[in-house]
């Protein structure tokens, strides 16, 4: 697929193409694709290396060690969260830290996964979701952020689910937590609830949330979680 | 007779349950997509045992070294259903695997023992690789 083809895929279905596409520049876990540089590439051949160049410092600089953004699936989940794993483990010592962190990106990305609202829903082809991982440090803390488009109805149940954890201390959220696995699944709930507690639980301070408005059905939602 | 193997996947636990040796074993990690779906037809093969085989005693190994959330739902299922079996006269012990590091596995284990007082579950911690 060649640039323009991306562009014009992102143009038509909002989304970026599967990271399976055999494009060698695409898809790559490392490389998060900023939409607004890719104007430049086509302004002079020669200068790929050093526009990418530039690019891939704007991600992996600021601490970053994984950005992913496009579509998402479970195989890529475990894949990347494999991946994810074996890399924090080489240069952390403390493994109960890197378990944490793994599982809230699992939370997070199956979160992902079973909710995001996407165009690509609506054309017959099935579901597809997609989203925005990014895993880094800043000092001795690890951080998980999340992104994804989600439905504008959605919105007001997951913000209060959120506030609610936010204003928990950890005794709080492990009562709450143990209290909620006893409970029936809610129907359509897929288990999200649950597993916005155990992100609280597994994060060293109080979930950071956002959510900012695309058009009348759609709002992107985003999360960063200190580990 | 119940004689049933289900190999580990990369997100799904290594499960045996049989009537023969009077065990049930789930080693590995857990986290697949439908975390409903896999354990509900476990749920359904536990109850067979229990229910319609009436086995006398039980034993349970829990080693599951990650686990997501949806999968700590699933294990209260289960451990639920152990607890009427044992409250209808099976023997059921478990012995509940975690790393001693993991304080939210170490308290789920402790929120079993609490809510089933029907099993006799044990803690295992595990020797830190």
């Amino acid at each position: 697929m060649s640039v323009r083809d991306i562009l014009m895929f992102h143009n038509t279905f909002g989304v970026l193409p599967a990271a399976s596409d055999p494009n060698p520049w695409f898809g790559h876990p490392h490389l998060s694709l900023h939409l607004g540089s890719i104007a430049t590439l086509f302004r002079n051949g020669s200068m790929l290396a050093e526009d990418y160049l530039r690019m891939k410092k704007e991600i992996n600089g600021n601490g970053i060690i994984f950005s992913f953004s496009g579509v998402i699936s479970e195989e890529l989940l475990f894949a990347l969260g494999d991946a994810l794993r074996r890399k924090l483990s080489m240069d952390e010592a403390d493994a109960n830290k890197v378990k944490r962190v793994f599982s809230v990106f699992v939370e997070q990305v199956q979160n992902i996964i079973r909710y995001s609202y996407d165009k690509c829903k609506n054309n017959g082809k099935g579901n597809i979701s997609s989203g925005m991982v990014t895993v880094g440090s800043e000092g001795s803390r690890f951080f998980v952020v999340c992104g994804n488009v989600m439905h504008r109805d959605d919105v007001f149940q997951l913000k209060e689910r959120l506030e609610l954890l936010q204003g928990m201390d950890p005794a709080g959220i492990k009562a709450f937590y143990l209290e909620k696995i006893k409970e029936p699944a809610e129907p359509g709930s897929l288990g999200a609830n649950i597993g916005l507690i155990e992100i609280a639980r597994r994060a060293s301070e109080p979930i950071q949330f956002d959510f900012t408005d695309l058009d009348e059905t759609s709002v992107f939602y985003c999360m960063k979680v200190f580990i | 007779m119940t004689e049933f193997y289900l190999p580990p996947s990369p997100c799904t636990p290594e499960v045996v349950l049989s009537s023969s040796k009077s065990l049930l074993t789930l080693k590995g990690e857990s986290y697949p997509e439908n975390v409903l779906a896999f354990y509900a037809s476990l749920l359904e093969r536990i109850r067979t045992l229990v229910e319609d085989e009436r086995l006398p005693r039980l034993q349970v190994e829990m080693r599951i070294t990650y686990y997501n959330s949806a999968s700590a739902k699933a294990f209260h299922r289960i451990f639920q259903l152990l607890n009427q079996a044992g409250e209808r006269g099976c023997a059921v012990h478990v012995l509940w695997h975690f790393d001693p590091e993991d304080d939210m596995a170490r308290d789920l284990g402790n929120n079993f023992r609490e809510d089933f007082p029907a099993l006799d579950l044990v803690d295992v911690p595990l020797a830190v690789a």
